[in-house]
């Protein structure tokens, strides 16, 4: 891999990522001068723990995106799964491995339907995912009724919620581990590889006997799995399953990702940079909460922050050429 | 600003409703005006018509369990009545454009009532005047008094009263004194505004009971519980919780109990939602004010009423009661869902578990 | 592909949509009696004509190959800001139309200009300004606000000859923007520059200010699509733009444009937006369960991109 990559295209990585870690070095230290909660371990992981099942979905998307994809249905996948795992729980703690195991199926077939259409048709990624988000949004309500169906097994959520050592919460160690597992995905396997060669250069990506098709599918069905996963922490974290509840997320996921210095183009970023992005979006979140000011302004800060930030690697990489 | 405002909607709402004030506006005063206002006679003549009838629902959104809940009361009753040949229910998922759209499709499909209950209020009024032109009668159901022209009558809950009752009882089980703070719901809804009013109507008889913060966690179980870890942050002492919304309360009781302060604080009565039922009696605090879910069912009842041309008022309360913590045993299903709500609903009417 | 090659033309290759929409009227003429009366055809344009006005600007914008995410939130601005204004001076409905339109085409050349000069990617880029929007909108109000002049009310529910005054603007709109699309040297350089950048800088077409200009007409439809919206609601709902940047591309995309750029015509785009609306129509009348409706939905939209997806490579 490293052998096909110039030089230059190192150096624009190196500083793509440097360029979210200083923006995240600065976002947290203005946080601290708003709030010493910031230096507290315990508001620290629990920061970390809100964003989880944003987090996670994140993982998977970014592969998606650097396969120069994108997915709008993430968020409706999000919901679905935590309808569908809250439901097969059914109130038993011996239902959870089966209940898990359906949920991760589930979730990876939504991304493998959308894998298989993009990877066989010409059809946008936008815009497919975005009617099979309508679609699949649709199909938990059919499922639920309206209401939130299902009752949480005994256990799960008290697991998850768990305190190690009374500071650490174990979901978002959980948090920290699907980061983990989606390093080594992206770094230690074939397909990682094939997912940046297809993105970089799809026709070179093909003539190099790349099986652009698989990695297409395989991409979105590990969006899929990583959006099931994501619904498990929400429900971990809520309780409760609304068919809402996954709603929104998919612009979230995405504001992070490309913060991370994952382009909409694709070829470039990873997970690590996922990582960052997402810390960047919460504790920008959490500043606007804990410092009193409007809810509301979330969402300029929000903006700016998304506008600013990309606006930078824009002029990185227009130097750079 | 907001005072200007305040004074737009009031000139617009007295424009449309002889001089009464609209739903927006609400004080103690309003309350009251609104219960007077409920008591007039609705000219049923004009609506009067033989059966068979159909009903029309437009759904301002149904992904809530509390609608699901009311949808089914009104399943239920228009089961009960043989004149009652079809209901048809539309879904806007809370766009008011398409609920504009949803009552002008219902109104192609010669629907004799419509039960409705709105995204918002000022959005759909003048295709709701049209409907009422068009002969057909209109009943809000579960929301607060609506007094426009284009609503004939009201099954109506007085998010007023329950937060008074809420807050009442509150007081008393903090011994009127103590910092406290306030989740409610969406900002600028009705129940919000009208639950913090009767709060701080409340508080004026107990000087002894600081108001920390007024939060909106827009009926959200998982956005109160990160606005209250925020609280907790910020304030480090809170002795008591207001909130009208059970689905709320658990998020709000879960941060206290995650931050090990649950010791500390009293929570006031939340709404009949079962998964704060279950709280309540694993607790022994709180108790609960209900959100009548028949709501709903009032609603048929009224409109069938109007369209026999029977006597009918431009309101119904549906009255809030108040369950204590000793006695939630006989509401709460610990083998159903959080997500549920304590209801007379006979078993085949219920949404699926 | 050749600058020229790539003009649109309405007709064979391009038709599909065309053939989908009366495939469904023809249907929903067959089987549905409710769907017969005038009354209801009339609905059917009056109920497209906030999304038919915001799409036309969506379709300059997917022809340069970008996206415009912001416009719903300009819209709903546009809703709350001209119902507060028109409550107070009630009877300078034109001047506030004015304003809000100029308002709109100011936060496209906003969005143009970043696009332009800070190489933003537009997708983002409109995102991030559909976040600013909407916490702006919110901040200034989190309630509905005013009411609409009677002028715009009449415009957005009112008929002439019994056809709707809002469907007669919209159609004035098409037939307008389409023409300039097919007949000025304008639309010929906007589609040769989306079909192809790099040949189109080489015959000297100037991209950037392409760019700016689709976005600010993106933003002074989105801005007249919410005067309408203003009239249809009669007050300022701060959540009534929601939805709309992403209904306004399925509509383009479903009329046949690629997003890739170079290839889409307005009037397709207007058969996009009848499409979506004769859907929810018919799945109300034919009195498809409220959560039926938003699968079938999805689903239909899945099989009608799939039906007219482009028979040429899209990159």
């Amino acid at each position: 891999m490293t052998a096909l990559v110039p030089t230059r295209d190192g150096v624009l990585r190196f500083l793509s990522a440097y360029a979210i870690v200083a923006v995240l070095a600065a976002v947290f230290l203005l946080a601290v001068l708003i709030s010493d909660a910031f230096l507290q371990p315990k508001y620290l992981f629990n920061v970390i723990r809100q964003i989880a099942p944003v987090g996670i979905a994140a993982v998977g998307v970014t592969f998606v995106m650097i396969l120069g994809g994108v997915d709008l249905s993430i968020g409706a996948i999000i919901s679905l799964c935590a309808v569908v795992s809250a439901v097969l729980m059914n109130g038993e703690a011996a239902n959870l491995p089966m209940a898990i195991g359906v949920t991760c199926l589930v979730g990876m077939a939504a991304g493998a339907f959308n894998g298989i259409v993009l990877a066989f048709s010409r059809v946008s990624p936008f815009i497919l995912t975005l009617a099979t988000g309508i679609a699949i949004l649709g199909i938990t309500q059919i499922f639920s009724g309206g209401t939130a169906r299902g009752i949480v097994s005994p256990g799960f959520r008290e697991f998850f919620n768990y305190r190690i050592e009374g500071i650490v919460p174990v979901l978002s160690l959980a948090f920290l581990a699907a980061v983990l597992v989606g390093v080594l995905i992206q770094k230690r396997t074939l397909f990682g590889q094939y997912v940046f060669l297809t993105g970089s250069n799809r026709r070179a990506a093909v003539l190099g006997g790349v099986p652009v098709r698989g990695v297409t599918i395989m991409a979105y069905a590990l969006s899929g799995l990583f959006g099931a996963l994501a619904g498990l922490a929400l429900l971990a974290r809520s309780g409760v399953s609304s068919t809402m509840s996954g709603q929104g997320l998919e612009f979230q996921i995405l504001a992070a990702i490309v913060l991370g210095g994952t382009t909409f183009e694709g070829g470039r970023g990873g997970v690590v940079g996922t990582l960052a992005g997402v810390l960047v979006l919460v504790i920008a979140f959490n500043i606007v909460n804990i410092s009193g000011l409007p809810y509301h302004l979330q969402m300029v800060v929000m903006g700016l922050i998304i506008i600013a930030a990309s606006a930078m690697y824009g002029q990185i990489n227009a130097r750079s050429q | 600003m907001k005072l200007t405002k305040r004074l737009f909607m009031t000139t617009a709402a007295a424009l449309a409703a002889l001089g009464l004030a609209g739903p927006a506006l609400a004080d103690k005063e309003t309350e009251e005006r609104q219960t007077a206002a409920a008591k007039e006679a609705v000219d049923t003549s004009k609506f009067a018509k033989e059966g068979p009838y159909t009903i029309g629902v437009s759904a301002g959104y149904l992904a809530n369990s509390w609608v699901v809940f009311a949808l089914q009361h009104i399943h239920w009753e228009a089961s009960e009545h043989d004149e009652i040949e079809k209901v048809i229910v539309t879904d806007a998922a809370f766009n008011p454009t398409k609920q504009i759209s949803d009552i002008e499709d219902l109104m192609r499909q010669d629907i004799d009532l419509l039960i409705y209950w709105p995204v918002d209020d000022a959005a759909i009024a003048s295709v709701l005047e049209r409907t009422v032109e068009a002969g057909i009668p209109t009943v809000q159901a579960g929301g607060g008094f609506t007094d426009n022209a284009g609503t004939v009558s009201n099954a109506y809950i007085s998010q007023w009263r329950l937060g008074e009752m809420v807050a009442r009882n509150l007081m008393e089980d903090l011994g009127g004194e103590g910092k406290i703070i306030a989740m409610l719901p969406i900002a600028g809804t009705t129940a919000a505004v009208d639950q913090l009013d009767a709060l701080e109507t409340v508080l004026e008889e107990y000087p002894d009971v600081e108001l920390l913060s007024a939060e909106y966690g827009d009926w959200n179980r998982a956005k109160a519980k990160q606005i209250t870890e925020n609280l907790l942050q910020r304030f480090p002492q809170i002795d008591g919780v207001f909130s009208p919304a059970g689905q709320m309360s658990i998020g709000v009781a879960e941060a206290f109990e995650e931050a090990g302060r649950l010791e500390e604080v009293t929570m006031s009565p939340g709404d009949e939602y079962n998964g704060w039922l279950k709280w309540v009696a694993e607790n022994g605090q709180g108790g609960a004010v209900t959100f009548p879910t028949r709501a709903g069912q009032e609603a048929v009842k009224i409109g069938l009423s109007i369209l026999k041309g029977e006597d009918v008022t431009r309101g119904t309360a549906v009255e809030s009661e108040y369950i204590a913590p000793e006695d939630i045993g006989d509401h709460v299903e610990p083998d159903a869902p959080d997500d549920w709500w304590s209801t007379e609903l006979p078993e085949e009417f219920l949404p699926k578990q | 592909m050749a600058v020229g090659a790539s003009r649109p033309r309405l007709g064979a290759g391009q038709s599909g949509i065309w053939l989908i929409l009366a495939a469904g009227f023809g249907f929903a003429l067959l089987f549905l009696p409710d769907f017969r009366t005038f009354e209801n055809l009339a609905n059917i344009l009056r109920q497209s004509a906030v999304l038919g006005l915001i799409a036309i600007g969506q379709t300059f914008v997917i022809l340069l190959g970008m996206i415009d995410l912001s416009v719903g939130m300009t819209a709903g601005l546009v809703v709350v800001l001209s119902c507060w204004l028109l409550d107070i001076y009630p009877a300078f409905t034109l001047p506030v139309a004015a304003a809000m339109v100029m308002l709109g085409m100011a936060i496209g050349v906003v969005n143009g200009s970043l696009v332009r000069w800070l190489k933003l990617h537009p997708l983002i880029l409109t995102f991030g300004m559909l976040s600013v929007l909407q916490g702006l909108i919110f901040t200034f109000t989190d309630r509905s606000v005013g009411r609409a002049s009677d002028a715009l009310k009449e415009l957005a529910n009112g008929e002439l000859f019994g056809v709707p005054l809002s469907a007669i603007l919209l159609v004035v709109l098409v037939v307008l923007t389409q023409a300039i699309l097919s007949r000025t040297h304008f639309g010929f350089h906007l589609l040769a520059a989306g079909g192809s950048p790099d040949s189109a800088r080489k015959a000297g077409i100037n991209a950037g200010g392409l760019q700016v200009a689709a976005f600010a007409i993106a933003g002074g439809f989105a801005a007249a699509g919410g005067l309408v919206l203003a009239g249809r609601l009669g007050t300022g709902y701060p959540l009534a733009g929601t939805g709309l940047e992403l209904d306004s591309i399925v509509a383009v995309v479903l009329g046949g444009a690629a997003l890739s750029g170079g290839r889409g015509s307005i009037v397709n785009t207007l058969a996009g937006v009848l499409a979506l609306t004769l859907v929810s129509n018919l799945l109300n009348l034919f009195g498809v369960s409220a959560f039926v409706q938003m699968f079938a939905k999805g689903a239909i939209v899945v099989v009608a991109i799939l039906v007219n997806q482009p028979r040429r490579a899209a990159r």
